[in-house]
């Protein structure tokens, strides 16, 4: 069952998973001491060091598999184990070198909290879950780190639990992620009914049961172990739901901007690498067992994603909220990159956005927290996140502002930096996919196209009204007040994530994506021939359709050329995010509620009242009894008890005592034989 | 090893009880210390029986594979025309109720603990206690029909009194109502018992007994006789065997709780004291699951499989109906009685499955939700204790008053709704994916209870988060005003005691459930190799 492997990888990755659980049990334990997170950033970044270790010696070499017993049920053994290959540490290190910066970048924005002992033990504990992830090597396994990752983010996003929406949006994220963990489990379920394993190797592996079946078969993947037909196709819908609230797509995406709730610092962490992450990452890491028409539903989810979720991000004036439709709608680029069939493009842009959005959030936060700064220094009573109080920053904060202008730029694709690899790779394939495809999977690259350009527009938007332009605040316009770059305890991490946002950590060749070393690593073969043209039409129309919007944002919000009309239904539309949030109130879970509250109408009135009803029975049966008893039964025998004493009181007059009664008697019935005698027997 | 150490398990308590008789009534303390040490010399003793318990001791239907086995001759009757009479003093173990043992045993030590500060007679209060530990223990290591019937009424009569004395404000409508309920189930099953006596003979003595193990071998019974497979007896125009099932399944079902047979167990649970919510909880549900398991299947094996559909719609019910009014409830005690329901649900969906992987997870459940119900109606009982009110709405930011409490509460309400690493996750994991194997091993459910089970998960989610969120997080705000706010002081030593190994025991069997599952494992193959050959 275990291979001979290599003991160090082996070790560096489970010192990797484990560091920042240990970290996680310290602080718990330590509990108010651990203010400083000094465990947790240390267990971190020795994670972070395990993590390049591991990644050094796996990256490009045989996958290491070991598991350990962990349980048996019936004479079904079930294992906890590492699954390393190209996949797992990639992600591995992904995860850990995002979390290292937001852990240090947490220092000084989380500075001051009274409850930062339970933030630092929530983060670990966050960590550790999604570094399990990656490496499980079994559904199970992975199953529960999945959930853990979704506890974990609980915690965070209410972490501060006396803010009413807060401790909502909290309840909202668990609760729909729990949609989809129902559709993981039923995944599994099926997948287990059908082939007796849980195994990713055994199940998806190169000699797997899929690969292998769909080699011997030749109509493609037919492969349903001992199902019915129609199985694989629900398993695959089942994991994918799973993955859609895991990794906020339409119509579950509503969790991700109302959990901008938690403090900014978490939100980079779930929005980077650590928990939308998960839902693209399972899917890529079972992907032999989507069919086509799997395939076909997720690039539609994934298209109709990006799309909903860029045309909301326009209108929002809270910094965070754009930036969490814009992670939906990017989510929904790498939710296509499955859907058509190529994971390591769809992971290749997870890796890319990892970087880039967590520097978004970053960069937000900081400039959130100046805000509050001003906000509570000269009691102006705003929102410091609404992006209406903000503007003509640059000049105060010109790091934040560089940085998150480089993040801007990876966000939209533009050449040279590492968003325009992967997002360009994307669009490219998209339109090669939709070659070979009939009727409406034409439509997908193209919108994804116009996604692109709303992209540019609302990010641009974003830094022409916090950066540009005059200062909307008066203490800040006339000069009483001064912002400036935050501490280098988050600056660093900034400038660090800048660097990883550039072309260079991906591939020396800067507009070409053919030679990204991630690409090589985890490469499936392309089912259909290159389109050269493609190759170069789309970057250089992206590249110029970007620098437009960037013209025309600039004249629209920084020269004030243009008003938007705020009245009409598409802008409200998107203004309230599809009015979703209240549908869902009013339909399902007023729906469940209601239906609830009339179970319990039925439990108290009518399946206990049939109890009651019984009783009613039977106390009523036995009073009648009771009457019967007492008048009946009872009345009998008084009633003859009344006869007895009647006789008795009619014959006691006989006994008198006196002789000549008695005589009398006598001859009475002397004369009454005698008579009889005579009479009858005449 | 004392040949005996289950007799002495059985009958510690009614020493106890006895030695409480001689104290004077003055001492109050005394009767809970002697409890006490009852209590924890029984879980030192179960705790070493279940280390001791070899994994290879499948029990079910063979004597020799049950373990700790203790088996005399009781009563002996020669009763002419219809033979001797045969009842014997017949104890043992197998992995079905090994944990169940030590659970319970557990559950009683929480419960002695959570009853420290009873005052109105505490001398009775006790050896009522006393009395219903040795009747559950008994009833989980009887191997004789009858002895197991003896013990299984005797549950009821200390219960009837806890909750009828010391309960709540409707104390004596709801300790009326349990004791009908489950005497309604109780004296149907008194029937099947004596037919199944008349329809078994040893097979050694050729007398007629009440041995369940000789009950459950199909060559044990007389040929014609009422209960034989081969006879196909009818009454009512129901053959005879699958009526023996029903009317066992339902004396059973009504303690399990079933839906719709389950009104009782709210309002037994919102009457009862905390101490005996949590007997009822942690221990009494489970003599339901434990009865369907080792006397409705392995005696009714056919009959079991025929109604494996229904058996599972029931869990597939239970489990969403009791999600459904657990959401709708404002008491927060009732919550937590539905949400047993609703759990207890699981437990009927994985053993309809007839797999192994449900059969175990059902059981799991059924060990992991002893605990969790324990430990939510301890932490119920808690916040009674402090304000004598338990109305969801009335409370509101707890998590800034009471911390550590908070912490508590929110270990158990994550515990008891699945989380991974905690011990409902494998339970009911494992009812789902068994439920789902049953179409594919043996046809007997239909895959989409499993999927309807699964919806359950969600809604526990739903109703504990919510709970949650209204409860103990924003700002405080109490119904009580300061008086409250006084009044509700964070979690104490004794009560933190008492706490903490529940909820390290949900997690270490949640990060490990070999330790339980080992143990159970060859119980249960044998159990679905019983039924399902």
């Amino acid at each position: 069952m275990t291979l001979p492997t290599p003991t160090y990888p082996l070790l560096a990755a489970l010192a990797t998973v484990l560091l920042p659980f240990i970290g996680f049990l310290l602080s718990a334990i330590a509990g108010r001491r651990a203010k400083s997170g000094a465990i947790s950033i240390t267990a971190i970044a020795l994670s972070v060091v395990a993590a390049g270790y591991t990644f050094a010696n796996v990256w490009g070499g045989e996958p290491i598999h070991i598991q350990w017993r962990w349980f048996t049920i019936g004479e079904q053994a079930f294992h906890v184990g590492l699954l390393l290959d190209n996949m797992a540490v990639l992600m591995l290190l992904l995860v850990s070198i995002v979390a290292l910066p937001v852990h240090i970048y947490s220092v000084a924005y989380m500075k001051g909290d009274p409850g930062i002992h339970r933030y630092w033990t929530f983060l670990s504990l966050f960590c550790a879950a999604m570094l399990g992830l990656v490496i499980a090597d079994n559904l199970l396994l992975m199953y529960v780190c999945w959930e853990i990752v979704g506890f974990a983010s609980y915690l965070l996003i209410g972490f501060w639990f006396t803010k009413d929406a807060a401790v909502q949006a909290n309840k909202r994220a668990f609760i729909i992620n729990r949609i989809g963990d129902i559709g993981f489990l039923i995944g599994f379920a099926i997948l287990y009914a059908g082939f007796g394993t849980l195994d990713i190797n055994a199940l998806f592996g190169p000699q797997g049961l899929f690969a292998t079946a769909a080699g011997a078969s030749t109509a493609g993947s037919t492969v349903h172990g001992g199902l019915p037909a129609g199985w694989i196709t629900a398993a695959g819908l089942a994991f994918f739901l799973g993955a859609m609230a895991k990794s906020a797509q339409f119509p579950l995406h509503v969790w991700l901007p109302a959990a901008m709730e938690g403090p900014t610092s978490v939100s980079s962490l779930i929005h980077a690498a650590t928990m939308v992450a998960a839902g693209v990452f399972l899917l890529a890491r079972i992907f032999p067992v989507f069919d086509d028409t799997v395939l076909l539903v997720i690039a539609a989810t994934g298209t109709v994603t990006a799309l909903i979720a860029a045309y909301f991000a326009l209108t929002q004036f809270d910094i965070k909220k754009i930036l969490a439709f814009s992670t939906v709608s990017q989510l929904g680029f790498m939710m296509v990159g499955i859907g058509i069939g190529l994971y390591p493009i769809a992971l290749f842009h997870l890796a890319t956005h990892a970087f880039f959005k967590c520097l978004l959030f970053l960069c937000a936060g900081a400039v959130i927290h100046e805000m509050q700064h001003l906000n509570d220094k000269h009691r102006l009573g705003i929102d410091p996140q609404d992006i209406r109080n903000m503007g003509g920053l640059r000049r105060y904060m010109p790091v934040t502002f560089a940085t998150m202008l480089i993040a801007s730029l990876a966000l939209v694709g533009f050449p040279l930096t590492s968003g325009y690899l992967s997002k360009d790779a994307l669009l490219v394939h998209a339109f090669e996919w939709a070659a070979l495809h009939q009727g409406a999977a034409h439509i997908i690259p193209y919108v994804l196209a116009f996604v692109s350009v709303l992209t540019s527009f609302y990010i641009f938007r974003l830094l022409a009204k916090v950066f540009f332009g005059t200062a909307a605040t008066p203490a800040l316009a006339n000069g009483q007040a001064k912002l400036h770059d935050p501490s280098a305890w988050m600056v660093g991490p900034m400038l660090f994530l800048a660097a990883c946002s550039l072309f260079p950590l991906f591939t020396l060749h800067p507009l070409n994506d053919g030679h990204v070393w991630l690409l090589q690593g985890i490469a499936v073969s392309k089912p259909w021939p290159s389109l050269p043209l493609l190759h170069i039409v789309i970057p250089v129309g992206a590249a110029f359709a970007t620098l437009a919007v960037a013209v025309w944002v600039w004249r629209w919000y920084v020269g004030g050329k243009y008003t938007a009309k705020t009245d009409g239904p598409l802008y409200r539309l998107s203004f309230h995010q599809g009015y979703l949030d209240g549908l869902y109130d009013r339909f399902v879970v007023g729906t469940v509620l209601r239906f609830a509250g009339v179970l319990r109408w039925l439990d108290t009135y009518v399946v206990d009242g049939l109890v009651h009803g019984l009783t009613t029975l039977g106390r009523s049966l036995a009073s009648a009894a009771g009457w019967v008893d007492q008048r009946i039964v009872d009345g009998l025998v008084r009633l003859f008890g009344k006869l007895a004493w009647g006789v008795g009181n009619v014959v006691r007059r006989t006994q008198t005592g006196r002789l000549q009664g008695y005589f009398a008697s006598l001859f009475l019935v002397i004369l009454v034989i005698l008579l009889y005698h005579i009479i009858v027997q005449a | 090893m004392n040949p005996h150490l289950l007799t002495i398990l059985i009958f510690l308590p009614l020493v106890a009880a006895t030695a409480m008789f001689v104290v004077p009534a003055g001492k109050r303390n005394a009767y809970k210390y002697i409890a006490l040490a009852t209590g924890v010399l029984q879980l030192v003793l179960s705790g070493g029986m279940y280390y001791l318990f070899h994994p290879k001791g499948a029990g079910i239907s063979q004597e020799r594979l049950y373990q700790f086995v203790d088996h005399v001759p009781w009563i002996r009757l020669d009763m002419g025309n219809l033979g001797r009479l045969e009842i014997d003093y017949f104890i043992g173990v197998d992995g079905l109720s090994m944990p169940l043992l030590f659970l319970s045993a557990l559950v009683m030590v929480i419960a002695i603990g959570a009853s420290w500060n009873v005052q109105k007679s505490a001398k009775g209060y006790f050896v009522l206690l006393m009395i219903l530990d040795m009747a559950v223990m008994g009833v989980f290591s009887a191997l004789d029909f009858f002895l197991f019937y003896i013990f299984y009424e005797l549950m009821l009569l200390p219960l009837y009194f806890l909750i009828g004395i010391w309960g709540g404000a409707r104390r004596e409508y709801a300790a009326i109502k349990f004791f009908l309920y489950t005497l309604f189930g109780s004296v149907f099953m008194l029937l099947i018992i004596v037919g199944l006596y008349f329809s078994v003979t040893n097979p050694e003595t050729g007398a007629h007994t009440f041995n369940m193990l000789h009950m459950m071998d199909p060559a044990n019974y007389v040929p014609g006789s009422f209960f034989s497979a081969l006879a196909k007896q009818e009454l009512f125009g129901i053959p005879a065997r699958l009526l023996g099932f029903i009317v066992l399944f339902i004396a059973f079902a009504i303690k399990v709780p079933i839906v719709p047979l389950h009104t009782w167990l709210p309002d037994a649970h919102v009457e009862a004291p905390t101490p005996i919510s949590i007997i009822l909880a942690g221990i009494l549900l489970k003599v339901g699951g434990y009865g369907i398991l080792r006397i409705c299947f392995s005696i009714f094996p056919d009959a079991a499989m025929q109604s494996a559909w229904w058996l599972g719609l029931i869990g597939v019910v239970s489990i969403i109906y009791g999600a459904l009014v657990a959401l709708a409830q404002r008491d927060l005690k009732r919550m937590i009685a539905y949400s047993s329901v609703s759990h207890m649900g699981f437990v009927l969906l994985g053993v309809a499955s007839f797999t192994t992987e449900g059969t175990a997870g059902a059981l799991f459940q059924m060990i992991s939700h002893g605990f969790l119900s324990a430990a939510l109606f301890f932490l119920v009982g808690m916040l009674y204790d402090r304000v004598h009110d338990r109305g969801i709405y009335h409370f509101r930011g707890l998590a800034t008053l009471m911390p550590r409490y908070t912490v508590f509460v929110a270990i158990a309400f994550f515990a008891s709704l699945g989380l991974p690493g905690f011990s409902a996750f494998i339970g009911e994991v494992f009812v789902i994916i068994g439920a789902f194997n049953a179409e594919s091993a043996n046809g007997l459910l239909p895959r989409w209870m499993a999927i309807a089970g699964s919806v359950g998960i969600l809604l526990s989610a739903a109703y504990f988060l919510w709970t949650l969120q209204r409860m103990f997080f924003g700002q405080p705000r109490l119904k009580g005003g300061t008086v409250w706010s006084e009044a509700l002081t964070d979690a104490s030593p004794r009560e933190t005691v008492i706490m903490v190994p529940m909820l390290v025991l949900a997690l270490a069997l949640g990060v490990y459930p070999a330790l339980a599952l080992d143990k159970i494992n060859a119980s249960v193959l044998a159990l679905v190799e019983l039924v399902t050959k």
